[in-house]
């Protein structure tokens, strides 16, 4: 009787015990390793957030153009705050890292090697992000002011298409960094690039021939002719 | 400078030897035009500088119309009936590629390189597609430099009243209000200036820049005035051109012009800071009337590509001009017909506050420039609907106007350059 009150309540129990022995106090250290985490990123984020106002962050991006974008994304309240979110969120990724390595069970260590593993496609992805922005910024910009100075009507629509286009490209590219489907994207981008190339082709050969004749003519024409009639040195 | 030598060019200078006067042409696909000014150059320097040994010198960019062959083809230095007496020495001549960015700049150099090597005490330069050229442009170019001791001689013309607009409404009014003198044609494209000029312009590492372009007018000025050279004009009567200009873009020859503007603008801080009125430059020759072929301007095409400009490119000038500026110039433009006009005071802050914007880089320098040919035709139309009733006098008195505008208004681009410097210098990260 004794036995079987053993083996259906003392064992188990003392089985149960054992293993909380061992959880439990890797829980409290996660725990712990995560209170102790979120509060370093909530410092961190006030720290940079200050040192980034102390050095002017705000006026210097203000400069690059990239403020107004921050500005609609309407989630940071300025460059200052995108840095010092940004540098939270690496805290708490290295603190959950740090628990899950602190957990030692074989799911979250293998979780976490993968994740290093993962980090140089992750950086690559944010830099091609990042220079997909910038270099987008600039051609859509150079586009514009040739659209303007050749007074083309539709220089705004120019411009954004050209930033769409480089964004896109960039996207899939960091996509691809990233192993997201990147066959899948690839072959769309380039059937949907072909498909607006030949749609534009044919608008302009076909749709708006003459169009097309009159404009080349009167480019013609006109670079001639201004150059007959007026010199601006 | 070995570079800027071929060998046949060097062994030909070896043979010549030394000179007395160089006179350069650039050319580029001119066969159509370049045998006329071979031709005066040759009989001004046959009539005018018999006793001197001078080279005439092309410096060509690659032409495929036979330009070259045309140089040393053209008649000229003998012609019995323009010369008193017949010349101590003919005057050789040279044509050669030049090396370097294609542009006017560079072909400059070569014949700065070339002067240097020569040992030249006087060069004068004139464009291969002039039709109004006659050997006493050689003259009144040269002489100053050869027997007055001056630097640099610009050209002074007579011009259509609606012709050079760049010249009239922005680059001759600063160059009187930055540096101090009266030059009226500071990027005419024709000068005399002496072998050591020409051999201080070659000492300038500036030949990767705009300066290797268009922007080579405005930088021999801006740098033989900032720099203390004498400098005068010559009145050389009207300036006729050829009507085709390979090359000349509005928008390329307005940036490279504007921007070599601009960066002498950083280099002689130092020099414009301290200038505070302007002075007359020396005249030579004798001012005579001329008549000026008639030109027309499409006023409605221009005050639409400022609309247009004011309208596509906010966000562009958002960042470099201030915002009462904008305002005002959004007020302005789009105004219609000829009630379009765009005032002194308004044009003249804006092209300041531009040209602090592109010293402290707000904003990336070629979309700046770019930026500004909406407002810079806007600008021209106004002046033309201004003046299309005006004679020559009154045209003049009405860009002494605008010179007189830029100078007052110099206190307000003294204060932006200032204050944008300040603000840099606080800007810098701790």
């Amino acid at each position: 009787m004794r036995s079987l009150f053993d083996r259906m309540f003392v064992e188990p129990f003392n089985r149960l015990a054992d293993q909380s022995a061992h959880v439990v106090p890797v829980l409290i250290m996660v725990l712990v390793t995560l209170i102790i985490g979120g509060f370093l990123a909530f410092v961190a984020r006030f720290l940079t957030y200050r040192l980034l106002q102390l050095a002017q962050f705000d006026r210097l991006v203000q400069r690059t153009g990239f403020s107004s974008m921050i500005d609609r994304t309407g989630v940071f309240r300025s460059p200052a705050d995108l840095g010092a979110r940004f540098v939270q969120a690496l805290v708490w990724l290295f603190t959950v890292l740090f628990a899950l390595n602190a957990a030692d069970t074989p799911a979250s260590v293998e979780l976490v090697r993968r994740f290093v593993d993962y980090i140089p496609n992750l950086i690559a992805a944010g830099l091609v992000l990042l220079l997909g922005v910038a270099v987008s910024r600039m051609i859509s910009r150079s586009a514009l002011l040739a659209a303007v100075n050749a007074q083309w009507p539709a220089a705004r629509m120019i411009a954004g298409g050209v930033r769409v286009l480089v964004m896109t490209l960039a996207i899939v590219i960091a996509l691809e960094q990233l192993h997201i489907g990147s066959l899948p994207l690839l072959v769309a981008f380039a059937i949907v690039f072909a498909g607006i190339v030949f749609a534009l082709a044919l608008a302009f050969g076909l749709g708006a021939r003459d169009m097309a004749r009159q404009w080349l003519e009167a480019k013609v024409r006109t670079s001639v002719a201004e150059e007959e009639v007026f010199r601006h040195l | 400078m070995d570079e800027l030598f071929p060998a046949e060019l060097k062994s030909r200078l070896d043979q010549i030897g030394e000179a007395d006067i160089i006179v350069g042409i650039p050319s580029y696909n001119n066969a159509r035009t370049i045998g006329h000014v071979v031709r005066a150059v040759s009989v001004g320097l046959a009539k005018y500088f018999p006793a001197q040994r001078s080279v005439i010198m092309n410096s060509d960019g690659g032409s495929r119309d036979k330009t070259q062959e045309v140089v040393m083809q053209a008649e000229g230095g003998a012609d019995d009936l323009l010369l008193v007496s017949h010349p101590v020495h003919a005057s050789y001549r040279i044509s050669t590629p030049y090396h370097g960015i294609p542009g006017k700049g560079s072909a400059f150099r070569a014949i700065f390189a070339v002067a240097d090597y020569l040992h030249a005490k006087a060069c004068v330069v004139v464009d291969s597609d002039l039709r109004s050229i006659t050997p006493a442009w050689v003259e009144l170019l040269a002489r100053p430099v050869l027997e007055h001791g001056y630097d640099y001689i610009a050209p002074y013309y007579q011009r259509h009243k609606y012709d050079g607009t760049i010249t009239n409404g922005i680059i001759y009014p600063m160059t009187r209000t930055l540096y101090g003198k009266s030059v009226r044609q500071p990027i005419g494209g024709e000068f005399g200036f002496s072998g050591s000029l020409a051999r201080r312009y070659l000492e300038k590492d500036v030949w990767d820049t705009d300066v290797a372009r268009f922007g080579i007018d405005i930088w021999m000025t801006v740098t033989a005035i900032a720099e203390g050279f004498r400098v005068g004009q010559a009145y050389l009567g009207a300036k006729i051109h050829d009507a085709k200009d390979p090359g000349a873009d509005l928008t390329s020859m307005f940036r490279q012009v504007v921007g070599s503007f601009f960066s002498l603008m950083e280099i002689y801080e130092n020099v414009w800071k301290k200038v505070t009125s302007h002075e007359a430059v020396p005249m030579f020759g004798f001012p005579f009337e001329v008549g000026v072929e008639p030109l027309s301007v499409n006023t409605d095409r221009m005050v639409h590509a400022a609309q247009q400009g004011i309208s596509d490119l906010r966000e562009i000038y958002s960042a470099f001009l201030s915002p009462k500026t904008l305002a005002d110039l959004t007020s302005f433009v789009h105004r219609n017909g000829q009630g379009f006009h765009l005032p002194d005071e308004l044009w003249v802050q804006m092209i300041y506050e531009a040209a602090t914007a592109y010293r402290y880089r707000r904003i990336d320098r070629d979309h700046l420039l770019q930026s500004l040919v909406p407002l810079y035709l806007g600008r021209t139309a106004s002046f033309v609907l201004e003046v299309t009733e005006s004679n020559a006098t009154q045209v003049e008195e009405r860009i002494e106007k605008l010179g007189q505008v830029f100078e007052a208004e110099k206190p307000y681009l003294t204060q932006q350059w200032d204050a944008a410097g300040k603000e840099r210098l606080h800007a810098q990260p701790v």
